[in-house]
């Protein structure tokens, strides 16, 4: 009955049933196989109202949808043209830090590809950069910044693993202090990278002018103080991770809708209600994966899965090795939510076992996402970027593979130098 | 207008409108705790657990509208691969399986809301749990019926 039950809900999950619901099912057909009676599941779903940190969630989500909405990609991309753009390979640099500041705080939905990529593209075509270059460059970019605070992915694995009671705990903090110098090590292997790609190519270089360069400071004045507002409020304990959201939220309605008033009031429940049908999908999938973790725990699944691994592999790096394949193989394949909450519950015991700081874990696992948005066949920004460039999916598929590969040698820097990660933290 | 259409209108406004508001009120509420503690070390005691019963509400909301508008997550590796002649049967099937098991866990939401309703645990305030947890078998009921709905209306 168990085989055959799971059999259906896989079915079920790859013909596109909404996941929360498959979660659900999986977590019933386990409930009623071990004779718990199913009242467990909406205690278990109501252990949303535990965490007091998910409050971030939907508060940092509309800070970010209305950022989306506002015209600061085009505030940004000035800034750091002006301030990066005469270096060499600079036109780069400028796309990589403009997408990672924009992804952080708009959670890597797509959207850093439709609003700062779309301004980028042209740009860097007009700089003397390749159009296939430019489109791989601008794709890759959609995903980076990932592992910097406030995105949305980091919060939620750091919600999930509290959520666990481990024996190792971390705070949000740890975990946003350890996405900075990966995310910087991205940065810097993809620019070196696109000097050397271009180092053939007559680029064109605008010198560095002060005034310009002051102008476009003043343009962004008042988004300026939004890194310093999140991440000095949160990473010197000002401010807890859920008020550091409240207070950017609230900054980010000021500054937009009554300051620049590129955001009109008319539009705003809109992209509330949009903002928050993207969270509550989310947080639903959360609360039933709450449910189907206590399953996994009660059936000892992760510790039956460690001792049938543990008689195959025995060293870290091993572990390591094959953690990443899998992981970039569902990241080509899931979405990062999904991927998140299915994947978590398994790894993380596991890991743990396996002597990995789940700090680190949390970094490599979001690391092999990044990767993930891109990765051949199905990687979701490979379709945005088609949709949105109105180019073939096969054409992106090839611009893209030599920045995977840049990403790829990253990704085995950041699994196998925990220091990296973890050189900021005492652990 | 018929008037069930005129019903359904202005029950989605209405549910549309509510998820607006519980974010207003999440924000509001949240920049008020802060200004209180900050300014005058206080703070209502009950905020806290009224901000985290929110963060259950919006889920619940967004993933009705999610239902409404088939945004919901999902893994869907085959309907890119299979012929169309496959794909309404699967659909038809997975609408009713997500449809059949949001209504048992609606089911479920009931009987563990009855028991709460005996007990008459408080969660804020003077708001008993129940009521907190009312949003649940309302959120998995209406998406039950959507799902099953959707069977019968012809996609886009």
């Amino acid at each position: 009955m168990g085989v055959w039950g799971s059999a259906v809900v896989a079915l079920f999950a790859i013909i596109g049933t909404p996941l929360f619901v498959v979660i659900l099912a999986a977590a019933m057909l386990g409930f009623y196989l071990g004779d718990v009676p199913l009242t467990v599941i909406p205690i278990e779903i109501y252990r949303l109202v535990d965490t007091p940190l998910l409050l971030a969630l939907p508060l940092f989500t509309f800070a970010g949808y209305i950022l989306a909405e506002s015209q600061l990609s085009t505030r940004l991309v000035r800034v750091t043209e002006a301030f990066l753009g005469w270096m060499p390979g600079g036109l780069a640099v400028v796309s990589y830090v403009t997408c990672a500041f924009f992804t952080a705080f708009t959670g890597a939905s797509g959207v850093t590809i439709v609003a700062v990529g779309a301004l980028l593209l042209p740009a860097l075509v007009e700089g003397g950069y390749s159009k296939r270059f430019s489109l791989g460059l601008v794709t890759t970019s959609g995903s980076l910044g990932l592992l910097l605070a406030p995105s949305l992915p980091l919060i939620l694995y750091g919600v999930i693993v509290q959520q666990m009671n481990l024996p190792n705990p971390f705070t949000i903090q740890e975990l946003f202090i350890a996405g900075i110098l990966p995310a910087i090590l991205m940065v810097v292997l993809l620019t070196i990278y696109s000097i050397w790609a271009t180092r053939h190519v007559e680029l064109k270089s605008e010198p560095f002018n002060r005034r310009m360069a002051w102008q476009s400071l003043v343009a962004m004045r008042w988004e300026l103080p939004l890194p310093v507002i999140v991440l000095g409020g949160i990473y010197s304990g000002f401010f807890a991770v859920s008020e550091a959201a409240a207070v950017t939220a609230f900054y980010v309605l000021i500054v937009e809708v009554f300051i620049y008033r590129e955001v009109s009031f008319t539009v705003l429940p809109r992209v509330i209600r949009e903002a928050m049908v993207m969270v509550g999908g989310i947080l639903l999938i959360l609360g039933c994966s709450l449910a189907f973790t206590n399953f996994l725990v009660d059936a000892e699944v992760p510790q039956r899965l460690f001792e049938w691994i543990a008689t195959y592999i025995q060293s870290k790096f091993t572990f390591l090795i094959l953690l990443n394949i899998i992981l970039l193989a569902l990241g080509a394949i899931l979405d990062i939510f999904s991927a998140l909450v299915i994947m978590i519950p398994l790894i993380v015991p596991l890991a743990l076992r396996f002597g990995v700081d789940p700090v680190h874990l949390g970094i490599i696992f979001l690391a092999n996402m990044q990767i993930g948005y891109f990765t051949p066949p199905i990687g979701m920004n490979l379709f945005i970027a088609s949709y949105r460039f109105k180019k073939p999916i096969t054409e992106l598929y090839r611009a893209t593979i030599p920045f995977m590969f840049v990403l790829l040698f990253a990704l085995i820097l950041i699994t196998y130098i925990p220091g990296l990660s973890l050189f900021f933290l005492d652990r | 207008m018929s008037a069930l259409k005129k019903i359904i209108f202005f029950a989605h406004r209405f549910e549309d409108g509510a998820l607006v508001l519980a974010l207003i009120s999440m924000l509001l509420m949240a920049l008020l705790q802060i200004l209180l503690r900050n300014l005058f070390d206080s703070g209502f005691l009950w905020a806290e657990s009224f901000l985290r019963i929110l963060v259950l509400w919006i889920a619940m909301l967004g993933a009705m509208v999610a239902t409404r508008e088939g945004h919901h997550i999902s893994i869907d590796l085959l309907s890119n691969v299979l012929k169309p002649g496959f794909f309404v049967p699967l659909r038809f099937a997975s609408l009713a399986f997500a449809s059949a098991i949001s209504f048992t866990t609606a089911y479920y939401c009931i009987e563990f809301i009855g028991y709460e309703y005996i007990d008459g645990t408080i969660a804020f305030a003077k708001v008993p749990v129940w009521v907190c947890m009312s949003i649940l078998p309302i959120g998995f009921g209406v998406m039950g019926l959507r799902f099953l709905l959707t069977i019968f209306v012809k996609e886009n």
